[in-house]
């Protein structure tokens, strides 16, 4: 409470992230898409709905852009001015990138989003006030705000439906910000039993549950300072490293075979998800 | 995941079947006070339910015939989650949208709870004792052919039941119906390759042609073609499986596409039969044909062009095995079982036959061999009811009243029948027109067991067991209803089945050998099997023919269009509603339509350059009128449609079901003309001409995608490279 | 023409000034009945907001600011011209600020209070506003100190308390010759207890002299920080339109220009409910009119110095933005803005203009409105057409609700200020009579010389 344990930990509270003296240790979630594996089919959106209490909105709420979506899958068009679209769409699936120098993080005025030791951009809804600059500021728009009191409507939890709720979740009131945590709870449960059994989580043990159901298996997560982790393994052949604005890909993009980049990343976000580029045959 | 120390058969008691009714409470409900709950201490909890733990329990995915296996993820007594169960070799552990939704069907507040007798509009709730007594009492004195059951595709245990109970009632009228089935597909596949459905091996392919097969969104098994889709692009020694899909109307499929060919609707079959042309390695009949698509007719005929045609030929050459699909778009027209027949000459000609199409097993057991729908099906009880035939008519999933053609007018045909029964979940349009109704419990609740018709990892009988206890006292398993009807006709018989869980178990013990157990003790038989959710069991493949069905095959010129209904109109299946059945579960609703990513409405996709010719815009309302009616919907341009036709996607457009289906959109159901396959009178779903007028009315499309309309503006969003710059096999 | 008449009476100065405390022109109680009723609608629709959520006000996700902050900004604006003007003044000893400096002053602090309530009305959970202050608390949380909202938050509790301490402190002298001059009542009482038994004697004219002195030149820099930190709320930043280095004179040039111009309207509206034509006079009106033109011209150069910098830098987004607010569905309001903002104030440049009050009135409330577009200009055109493209909107558009709050506020702010210049002079007392006192000497003195010169 005091201005000296203020001051005392103001240097821990804001530090760049990633810095080379305070690497993640033992835990930095991580996650790479594959858009070549992902058909667009929005299981894992769904899912997502599913573990995380996620309100329906309803067609008129949605119709003023208040759906709540931590996963929204989009979908883009080749920008040739081709006559059909004979090259099929692109999907990506876009939630919160976890950013590592999250810039929603900066701006929130009573610090309610956070960095977490194993580098994941927290969201504490206890906290916020619902200042929205968060949201303002973050460059991928995955923040969604509770416009309304969606625990207390019933037309988007009936008593019925109420009994689906995952009560490892927080169901949300109105006024408060969120987003995509890496599934937060399921986390925490994984690192819980592994530390009582005195190692840390191992691959495979816990899975998001975007990823879980993704029937391509286009999404890997896990523990990117696990050299075991898939995810570590898929970063580190596609050269991306998580404190770099410019990878190998980039510094020579014509004769590079890599497919794995980060979105926006000229403006130092340091996301935490890899994407993989889509891949087409160029011999039809 | 599974705690092996649960005692299964305390759990199975206390699901209802041994009459210890033990009441849990949800969070969210306590009433203690006021003694409409009983408290249950955590202290004496019981061991199926660790306060604060998740745990999981196997069944069966019914919102499909796919037969995916769930994980259900059970919390102090209430399902929480879907997950998939990775021991099932259907779907491996992954579980696709629609199957997720399934605990909403479960939870659904809009679902039939009471018994109710209806009069015009009136409903009246009954008992159950009453209501079977209705039954027997309406059932006497009709003879067994003027009493019709209609159900959707059933297949285990039910089916057995279902029989037993039609043969004690004496009809033969069982009319099996789904709107979507790949009929004409198997009609084909049976004289191509011998089988209605052959396995196919995507995974094991280097090229997939695929004509009009939705095989990622809705076809046959979408989540396991989708994992072997995931490794057939991930190819065999880094070369990366290609896929080409040839379609009218893009489909998620076609969406994810190398090459996407718009074909005009209906030709797919001149198509292939020019590619085997083009491929030039046939002689004798098949060359005789093919003689006739040369470049020049078959680019008339479909509009894809000759350097198109070679270039498909080509690659199909080199890379080999390939993998020739023909899908639910070729077969809606009235020649599209023969469409499908010349598509599958191609695997004949490429040698595909037992290499990436093989022998599906046999299912040992063919009174638990699912009987599969179809709208001919529908059609002959309809036109029964035109001819006032039947005084009593069951209903049991399907809804015919929402998803008949137009044309059928089956509305008022089904109101000639004196007593309708309709077993349900919502009060559907069917439902809505029935005199008894009968709350069905959810299949989250239900015991029984399924044989899916595509077994795509080998013979599987499916488990489905209740992943909580009931939630409304007064639902009943379709097993129990039907067992007290058996025993209204047929007591002696089943009196030593208390209810169809007692069946089911009984059942299952006696064929213990049969299913690959004969050593083990029945407990722990049963709850192995419980457990694992599936009973993988050996059985021989089906015989594999490899034939070039030739004779007879003939695909009919290209019509000249019809002056007043120009365009062909193409009914949309997506993944997440399908024919309608789940409408009324929110999350599908608010799942963007992958492609358009339109919410809660239907829409009318048009090409971008007929819409600039008729003056339509996004968003404007436009009518689609075909002979058999008309319907309004907000025009959605998309660059995924021939310019000849338009498209709206079915499933919605609900008049009743519930809070989150009625009122959403239009039926395009409802304007489908009556015109059939020559070869198998299935309802050519994609045969209805329409014309297209603008009303004048323009709305705000409801969508997820933006102002840019999916355009990346030059951010660095999703990128993209093409095969010869990447090396897919240094990737992890 | 003279800023004041050299020959008025002390006492009438006082009777004049004090006469406003009792009886104006009716046209006061429209204004005020009307200020009433908008306040009314504002009041109403928060609690509908409150009740519902934040929904209700049609603002959506990625488009999560709107005419709330839009209008905030405004008002912070607003409240620029009249402390800061009236400090700069005081140190410039520019006579002619002396009429009209209290009642800019109050205008400050109640634009201030305003604008506060915008910062309530945005927020999701208004009830947990005080989150966002620096409490010690007994869980050891702070604000977060590198947001800039947070320094908004702090700047502006300076601002409006040193504001209210300026303004307070200003009016003493008069707050005494009030209470000198009231029969017995709750306003006696009021002022005994205000004029912090101000007796005149010279000890208290000198330390009044040195605090009034001190507390301006505190809030000059305060005045020009605050507006420059509302604009790092943008500036620091990465959205495209925002991510502007030029943002903070930028804002402060705004602000000085809407105050300027909410000056000239509020000058017109006194001078004629109150009677003040002697003190308010049109040549002091004349003097503020000119010195907003060269505020407007300062804000065209900065406006145009944005747009070119943006036009040349490699920002692609942040261009993309420009050309969508010129071309867009904004585009009528922007232009509107620049029409107002740019155009419009040249009617200032023409003499005749000068003191033709019908003119300046309606001159000054476009003026305004040109200021207020501009801030919800700021706003709206990033959000709608943003970095992001898939979530582009450039269908949003304000709820009822917004705008009613919008409007509300109007009433809010001339309810308040209504109020005051009704219960305190409004036109300072002692500080017109040394202006007269001054012009005397001025007067003296060049007749002395004059006759020096025969
Ligand atoms: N040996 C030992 N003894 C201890 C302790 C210890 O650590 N060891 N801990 C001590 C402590 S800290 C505590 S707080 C006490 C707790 O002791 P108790 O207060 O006796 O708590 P419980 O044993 O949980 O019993 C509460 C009862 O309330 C019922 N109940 C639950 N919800 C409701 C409701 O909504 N309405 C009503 N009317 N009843 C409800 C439950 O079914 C249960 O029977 O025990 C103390 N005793
Ligand atoms: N599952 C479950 N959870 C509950 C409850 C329940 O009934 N069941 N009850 C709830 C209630 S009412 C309460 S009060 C809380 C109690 O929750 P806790 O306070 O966590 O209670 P305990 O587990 O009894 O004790 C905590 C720890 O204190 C240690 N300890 C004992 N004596 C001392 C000492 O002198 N010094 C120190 N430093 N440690 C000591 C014990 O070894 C133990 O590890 O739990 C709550 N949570
Ligand atoms: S579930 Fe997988 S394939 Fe489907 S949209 Fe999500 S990431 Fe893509
Ligand atoms: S993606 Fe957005 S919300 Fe997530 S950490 Fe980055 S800036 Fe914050
Ligand atoms: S909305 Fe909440 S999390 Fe976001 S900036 Fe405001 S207070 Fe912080
Ligand atoms: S990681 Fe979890 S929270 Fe994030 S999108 Fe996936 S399912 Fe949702
Ligand atoms: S495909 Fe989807 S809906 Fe069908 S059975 Fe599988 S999980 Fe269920």
């Amino acid at each position: 409470m005091s201005v000296s344990n203020l001051l005392e930990n103001w240097s821990q509270f804001r530090h760049t992230h990633p810095v080379d003296d305070k690497p993640h240790d033992p835990y930095k979630w991580a996650m790479s898409i594959d858009l070549d594996a992902c058909t667009g089919c929005n299981a894992c959106s769904i899912a997502c709905y599913a573990e995380n209490n996620i309100p329906v909105v309803g067609k008129e709420r949605f119709q003023h852009g208040q759906q709540m979506h931590w996963m929204r899958i989009e979908r883009y068009w080749d920008e040739d001015g081709r006559e059909f679209a004979d090259q099929g769409a692109q999907f990506l699936p876009m939630m919160c990138q976890q950013c590592e120098a999250a810039p929603c993080e900066t701006v929130c005025p009573v610090a309610a989003t956070n960095h977490t030791a194993d580098g994941l951009n927290s969201q504490v809804y206890n906290r916020c006030v619902g200042s929205r600059y968060c949201s303002a500021n973050c460059p991928f728009k995955v923040r969604y705000f509770n416009w309304y009191d969606y625990p207390t409507d019933d037309a988007v939890w009936p008593a019925e439906m109420s009994q689906q709720l995952n009560p490892d979740v927080t169901v949300r009131s109105k006024g408060v910000m969120e987003k995509c945590t890496f599934c937060v709870q399921r986390l925490t449960a994984a690192k819980s039993v592994a530390k009582s059994e005195g190692r840390i989580v191992r691959e495979g043990e816990v899975q998001t549950a975007c990823q879980q159901s993704c029937p391509t298996g286009a999404i890997s997560f896990g523990n990117l300072v696990n050299p075991e982790s898939r995810v570590h393994k898929q970063w580190q052949a596609q050269q991306v490293e998580i404190d770099k604005d410019k990878q190998t890909k980039d510094e020579k993009e014509e004769g590079s075979e890599l497919r794995g980049y980060r979105i926006f990343e000229d403006m130092r976000p340091y996301p935490s998800v890899m994407y993989l580029e889509r891949v087409r045959e160029s011999a039809v | 995941m599974i705690d092996s120390g649960i005692d299964r058969r305390d759990f199975l008691k206390v699901l209802g079947w041994s009459g210890a009714a033990v009441a849990l409470s949800g969070c969210g409900n306590t009433s203690v006070e006021d003694g409409k709950e009983t408290v249950v201490s955590y202290v004496e909890a019981n061991d199926y339910m660790i306060p604060g733990i998740g745990v999981y329990y196997n069944s069966t995915c019914a919102q499909c015939d796919a037969g995916c296996s769930i994980n259900g993820r059970v919390r102090e007594g209430r399902v929480l989650k879907l997950e998939g169960n990775p021991d099932s070799g259907i779907n491996k552990g992954k579980l696709c949208g629609l199957g997720q939704a399934g605990v909403q069907h479960h939870y659904n507040p809009d679902r039939v709870r009471e018994p109710i007798l209806r009069n015009g509009n009136k409903g009246e709730t009954i008992t159950w004792d009453k209501a079977y007594a209705l039954i027997a009492e309406k059932l006497t004195g009709v003879k067994g052919e003027e009493i019709a059951f209609l159900s959707g595709g059933v297949s285990g245990h039910l089916k057995a039941l279902l029989g037993n109970y039609l043969e004690s009632i004496g009809t033969k009228n069982h009319f099996v119906y789904e709107a979507l089935a790949p009929v004409g597909v198997r009609a084909a596949n049976l004289k191509s390759y011998g089988v209605a459905l052959p396995r196919y091996r995507l995974d094991k392919a280097k090229v997939v042609l695929s004509f009009g097969a939705d095989f990622l969104g809705s076809w046959i098994s979408p989540v396991h073609f989708s994992q072997q889709y995931a490794q057939f692009r991930k190819g065999m020694d880094g070369q990366r499986g290609v896929l080409i899909q040839v379609e009218s109307k893009m489909s998620l499929t076609g969406a994810n596409a190398d090459r996407w060919l718009v074909v005009k609707p209906g030709t797919e079959g001149v198509l292939a039969l020019g590619i085997i042309n083009a491929l030039g390695t046939t002689s004798g009949e098949i060359a005789e044909l093919v003689k006739p698509y040369d470049h020049a007719h078959v680019t008339k005929e479909t509009g894809v062009s000759a350097s198109q045609i070679d270039k498909i030929a080509a690659l199909l050459k080199l890379r080999s095995p390939s993998l020739i699909l023909a899908g639910s778009a070729v077969e809606g027209y009235a020649h599209g079982a023969q469409n499908a027949a010349a598509i599958n000459l191609l695997n004949h000609v490429l040698g595909n036959v037992g290499k990436t199409i093989e022998a599906p097993s046999n299912v040992p057991f063919p009174q638990l061999a699912p009987i599969v729908g179809s709208t001919a099906s529908l059609k002959s009880l309809n036109d029964g009811l035109v001819a006032g035939q039947y005084k009593v008519l069951f209903n049991f999933a399907a809804n015919p009243v929402f998803t008949a053609p137009g044309a059928f007018k089956f509305k008022d045909n089904m109101a000639k029948v004196g007593f309708k029964v309709a077993f349900a979940h919502y009060m559907d349009e069917t439902a809505m027109q029935a005199d008894l109704v009968l709350p069905l419990d959810s299949a989250l609740e239900d015991w029984g067991t399924q044989v899916p018709e595509y077994l795509a990892d080998g013979m599987q009988l499916n488990i489905q067991q209740p992943l909580m206890e009931k939630l409304h006292a007064n639902t009943r398993s379709m097993g129990d209803i039907l067992l007290t009807l058996l025993k209204q006709r047929r007591a002696d018989e089943y009196k030593n089945f208390e209810d169809y869980y007692a069946y089911l178990r009984g059942s299952l013990l006696q064929n213990k050998g049969a299913l690959g157990a004969g050593g083990s003790d029945d407990d722990n038989f049963w709850n192995e099997a419980l457990t694992r959710g599936v009973l993988k069991i050996s059985s021989s493949s089906a015989t594999l023919a490899d034939k070039a069905a030739t004779s007879g095959l003939q695909l009919p010129k290209a019509e000249t269009a019809d002056a007043k209904f120009p365009m062909h109109f193409i009914p949309g299946v997506t993944a997440s509603l399908r024919d309608g059945r789940h409408a009324n579960q929110p999350w599908l609703q608010e799942s963007p339509d992958p492609l358009t990513t339109i919410v809660w409405d239907s829409w009318v996709e048009i090409h971008p350059k007929k819409a600039l010719e008729l003056g339509i815009v996004d968003g404007d309302v436009v009518e689609v009128t075909s002979k058999s009616g008309s319907i309004k919907a907000q025009a959605y341009l998309f660059p995924g449609i021939h310019p000849d036709a338009v498209s709206v996607p079915l499933g919605r457009g609900h008049e009743a079901m519930g809070r989150y289906a009625k009122g959403y959109g239009v039926n395009p159901f409802g304007i489908l003309d009556a015109i059939f396959d020559k070869e198998t009178g299935e309802l050519a779903l994609h045969e209805t001409r329409v014309s297209i007028k603008k009303t004048g009315a323009r709305v705000l499309i409801v969508k997820d995608e933006g102002a840019a309309g999916g355009m990346q503006m030059g951010r660095r969003i999703a990128l993209r490279k093409t095969t010869d710059q990447v090396d897919l096999s240094e990737e992890v | 023409m003279k800023d004041i008449r050299e020959d008025i009476a002390w006492v009438k100065i006082n009777q004049d000034v004090m006469k406003s405390l009792e009886n104006p022109r009716k046209l006061y109680w429209v204004i005020l009945f009307c200020a009433i009723c908008a306040f009314g609608v504002g009041v109403s629709c928060e609690i509908y907001q409150y009740r519902t959520g934040m929904g209700v006000a049609n603002l959506n996700n990625p488009q999560v600011w709107g005419l709330y902050i839009a209008t905030f900004i405004f008002w912070i604006g607003m409240s620029h011209s009249g402390t800061l003007l009236s400090a700069i003044l005081h140190l410039m000893h520019a006579d002619w600020r002396k009429p009209i400096y209290r009642f800019a002053e109050a205008m400050t602090t109640f634009s201030l209070m305003t604008a506060g309530l915008f910062v309530l009305v945005h927020i999701g959970r208004l009830w947990q506003f005080y989150y966002s202050l620096p409490y010690p608390n007994e869980r050891g949380i702070w604000p977060n100190f590198q947001s800039p909202l947070l320094w908004d938050a702090m700047a502006i509790f300076t601002y409006l308390s040193s504001s209210i301490l300026f303004l307070f402190v200003g009016m003493i002298p008069d707050l005494a010759i009030a209470r000198d001059n009231m029969a017995d009542g709750w306003r006696r009482k009021l002022y005994t207890l205000l004029a912090l038994g101000w007796e005149g004697t010279d000890r208290q004219w000198r330390n009044f002299r040195v605090t009034y002195l001190t507390i301006a030149c505190f809030l000059i820099p305060l005045a020009v920080s605050v507006h420059s930190i509302v604009a790092s709320d943008f500036a620091m930043s990465q959205a495209p339109g925002w991510h502007v280095t030029s943002f903070p004179p930028y804002f402060v040039a705004g602000a000085l220009y809407s105050g300027c111009a909410a000056i000239i309207t509020l000058f017109i509206i006194l001078r004629y409910t109150f009677r003040f034509e002697e003190y308010m006079t049109k040549s002091i009106l004349k003097k503020i009119v000119r010195l907003t033109f060269a505020i407007a011209m300062v804000w065209t150069y900065l406006n145009a110095v944005e747009f070119a910098a943006v036009w040349y830098s490699h920002d692609e987004a942040s261009k993309a933005v420009l050309i969508q607010k010129a071309t867009g569905t904004y585009a009528p309001f922007w232009w509107g803005m620049i029409f107002c903002g740019s155009v419009v104030p040249l009617v200032f440049a023409f003499e005749r203009f000068q003191t033709n009050i019908p003119v300046l009135f309606a001159t000054s409330l476009l003026l305004n409105l040109g200021m207020w577009l501009e801030r919800w200009m700021i706003i709206a055109p990033t959000f709608s057409h943003g970095l992001y493209p898939w979530t582009w909107d450039h269908d949003q558009w304000p709820s009822m609700v917004q705008w009613g709050m919008v409007f509300g506020s109007f009433g809010w702010f001339t309810l308040l200020f209504m109020i005051f210049c009704k219960v305190f002079p409004s036109v300072s007392m002692y500080e017109v009579k040394e202006m007269v006192y001054h012009r005397t000497l001025h007067l003296k003195k060049s007749e002395a010389a004059e006759q020096g010169a025969h």
